[in-house]
């Protein structure tokens, strides 16, 4: 992914964050690398394919995605949807970003597939290895590190 | 006059985020029905009055354009307005979809005010 593509993935990823989820995305205040505070961590992905493919991630600690699903849903973290789904808004945050990035790139014409957004567990060495490769965003929503990241085939 | 409306989506996140995005949107509103795939969905429209169909693209069991399409070759649900709600918005696809009979086509995300504006255009204010 180059800068330019860098860029538009986080801009659209904050205005999605904060129109959906009434989320701020901040940048970290300096070089440190984002570490979680404990290994209950999650990561949703999804595929895309058209003119060009590839995959969108987003990596966060397991606690946030309880305050993305109330925020979503205007909802108490203890409301009972958001405890049986508490992962659902995380995927559909990753889904809407990913159909509004891709025109962002592409422009308004082409057709992009875009494959259901998956969850699955990390740990904190998959964080590492995910936070530390190249092209990979460093956020934070909420004081959480969260992971962005953009593989475009070649 | 209140609008009974169907939402057909996948995800129950998604579903009560339209429901609460309808209500926010000041429309006079009757029942909202709810669907998980396309075939829920035509099995509420051949039990439910319903004025309008939300519906998103991408689903398993029954995708949107299969239901739209069984809903154009059904007498009794071939004139029902659908407004397709999807994170995919390219110009090609929304061509597509209204060439199938899709009336309107909303991208995520969107505001109660123009889920509203969309609603009254389709069904008249």
């Amino acid at each position: 992914m180059d800068s330019d593509h860098g860029d538009i993935l986080r801009r659209v990823f904050s205005e999605i964050a904060e129109n959906m989820a009434f989320m701020f995305v901040e940048e970290p205040d300096d070089e440190t690398p984002a570490e979680p505070e404990n290994d209950d961590l999650v990561l949703a992905h999804m595929v895309f394919s058209g003119p060009f493919s590839g995959r969108l991630v987003i990596a966060v600690p397991a606690a946030l995605c309880p305050e993305i699903a109330a925020n979503v849903l205007g909802l108490d973290p203890d409301d009972e949807l958001v405890k049986a789904k508490p992962y659902d808004a995380l995927k559909e945050l990753l889904n809407v970003t990913c159909g509004n990035v891709l025109p962002a790139i592409a422009g308004e014409d082409p057709v992009f597939d875009l494959t259901p957004p998956e969850i699955k567990k990390l740990d904190r060495a998959a964080w590492r290895v995910l936070r530390d490769m190249p092209g990979t965003q460093q956020h934070l929503v909420e004081d959480e590190p969260v992971l962005l990241q953009m593989s475009v085939e070649k | 006059m209140a609008y009974n409306i169907l939402i057909v989506d996948d995800s129950d996140t998604v579903r009560a985020v339209i429901s609460k995005t309808l209500k926010m949107s000041g429309l006079d509103l009757g029942e909202l029905h709810t669907a998980a795939n396309g075939q829920e969905g035509l099995d509420v429209l051949r039990e439910q009055w319903v004025d309008l169909v939300l519906t998103d693209i991408n689903m398993p069991v029954m995708n949107g354009v299969e239901m739209i399409e069984r809903m154009r070759a059904d007498d009794d649900l071939a004139a029902l307005p659908v407004v397709v709600i999807s994170t995919e918005g390219s110009t090609t696809r929304i061509e597509e979809l209204k060439a199938k009979g899709v009336r309107a086509y909303l991208r995520k995300p969107f505001t109660p005010e123009k889920l509203k504006e969309v609603i009254e255009d389709l069904l008249g204010g």
